[in-house]
């Protein structure tokens, strides 16, 4: 009986022990602060706005650029997420979704610290904003 | 055999200026843009495709074919067979559809420079309706010297490969391409030409966003003229055929298959392959692609 109680003890200690690393996991996760989007972007307009056409190749590039880490439906829950230091906001958010076009073409191509730059990825203006009509269909 | 091949490179620009002329005028203040997503990689197994990624961008490629599959899984299939090819290389995209690289490859230690324009885009309202693409290499066989003969020379160890590709996105999610290609040697074994012209056919069919089929034909073509050998001689190198499956993300291409050539150079291909188009010929394979911006 004692010998149970030892392997009953053990895996209470194992399974507690990854509780607890996964709360640790997910509170190491850093926010990343407010955005220092320039005021040039601000302002920008969207030249492609309601153009359900580019729906479609949005998504293309989505699946292609974006899915890895932010997830099919912009949860910020892709295979990538779990490596990255910083928290990932949901696509879905009022928050997100409440941000002018341009702001989001900003966080989306230049980027800041592990959100990566894809200017060079999506050269094509058009496509740009093909992704950011996208993302606003994910609300 | 030249008739045929003379009909069919005038026939792939003939039907380039006749799709050409089917189009309506586009509009002068509107710029008709190259297609997207016509292929995913500068490779398309062991070819060439028309993508040249983005200006200052850095492209890694890891290629390997393993040994035939006729030994079943007494060598898992070829996995662990030593007659496995690997090339290494990186290509740097110097301007705007102009990408240079170098590549080592197992086989011969050939080192590769190689150098690739993609002279037209086909773009979305068909102003120009097909991808035109050249591409040509230099390589180095890294061979002991003997392997060249008593009389060893240098210049033995130089073969180069130019190719004129011409391809097409057809549809969302078929794309094709074809190719016409001359190989040369300075140093073959007794009974090899010199010289070899090929044709090349490359597919691709797109199932999953992420996800396609993917095929390639190289046909090296027997052509009595240029042959410096006996008409009797039958032992021409043998056609290639492989088929696989691509999957890419933002940066990598990875894509496994299974063919009947060993070779990863191209000329090595067009001019070495012995292999006829056989089950027990087939070799799996895999060709991944990983690129940085810059």
């Amino acid at each position: 009986m004692k010998k149970y109680t030892n392997v009953f003890v053990l895996l209470m200690v194992v399974i507690s022990t990854g509780l607890l690393l996964s709360f640790a996991t997910v509170q190491d996760k850093k926010d990343g602060g407010p955005w220092n989007v320039p005021e040039k972007y601000k302002t920008m307009q969207n030249a492609h706005n309601g153009d359900e056409g580019l729906v479609k190749i949005g998504k293309m590039h989505y699946i292609k650029h974006c899915k890895s880490c932010h997830g099919g439906d912009g949860l910020g829950d892709g295979p990538k997420a779990a490596s990255m230091k910083t928290k990932m906001n949901s696509f879905k958010s009022a928050e997100f979704q409440s941000q002018k076009d341009g702001v989001i073409y900003y966080q989306s191509f230049i980027g800041r610290d592990e959100m990566p730059n894809f200017e060079s990825k999506i050269p094509d203006d058009e496509d740009r904003w093909a992704v950011v009509n996208y993302l606003r269909t994910l609300k | 055999m030249k008739k045929v091949l003379i009909f069919i490179v005038f026939g792939l620009l003939v039907s380039t200026n006749l799709w050409a002329q089917d189009e309506t005028a586009p509009q002068p203040q509107v710029k008709d843009k190259p297609v997207r997503f016509a292929w995913e990689s500068g490779m398309l197994i062991d070819n060439q495709t028309s993508y040249i990624p983005t200006v200052k961008t850095l492209e890694l490629v890891i290629q390997h074919k393993f040994g035939d599959i006729s030994n079943g899984h007494s060598d898992l299939w070829g996995i662990y067979a030593p007659s496995n090819n690997i090339r290494l290389g990186l290509n740097y995209v110097v301007a705007n559809n102009v990408q240079v690289g170098w590549g080592i490859s197992k086989k011969n230690m050939y080192n590769d420079f190689n150098a690739k324009w993609t002279i037209l885009e086909q773009t979305r309202n068909n102003t120009i309706p097909v991808f035109v693409t050249l591409y040509g290499n230099l390589a180095l066989d890294g061979s002991s010297d003997e392997t060249f003969g008593t009389v060893y020379k240098f210049s033995d160890r130089i073969s180069y490969f130019s190719q004129l590709i011409v391809g097409r996105k057809v549809t969302e999610w078929f794309s094709v391409q074809g190719a016409v290609s001359f190989a040369h040697a300075n140093s073959t074994p007794a009974e090899h030409d010199h010289d070899r012209i090929g044709l090349h056919v490359n597919g691709r069919i797109k199932v999953r966003p992420q996800g396609s089929i993917i095929c390639t034909y190289d046909a090296p073509l027997k052509i009595d003229k240029i042959s410096e050998q006996r008409p009797e001689w039958d032992n021409h190198p043998k056609p290639g055929l492989t088929f696989g499956y691509e999957v890419s993300t933002s940066t990598h291409a990875f894509q496994i298959f299974m063919g009947n050539s060993t070779g990863l150079v191209p000329q090595d291909n067009l001019m070495n392959n012995f292999n006829k188009i056989d089950k027990d010929n087939f070799a799996i394979g895999f060709t991944i692609t990983r690129l940085w911006s810059f």
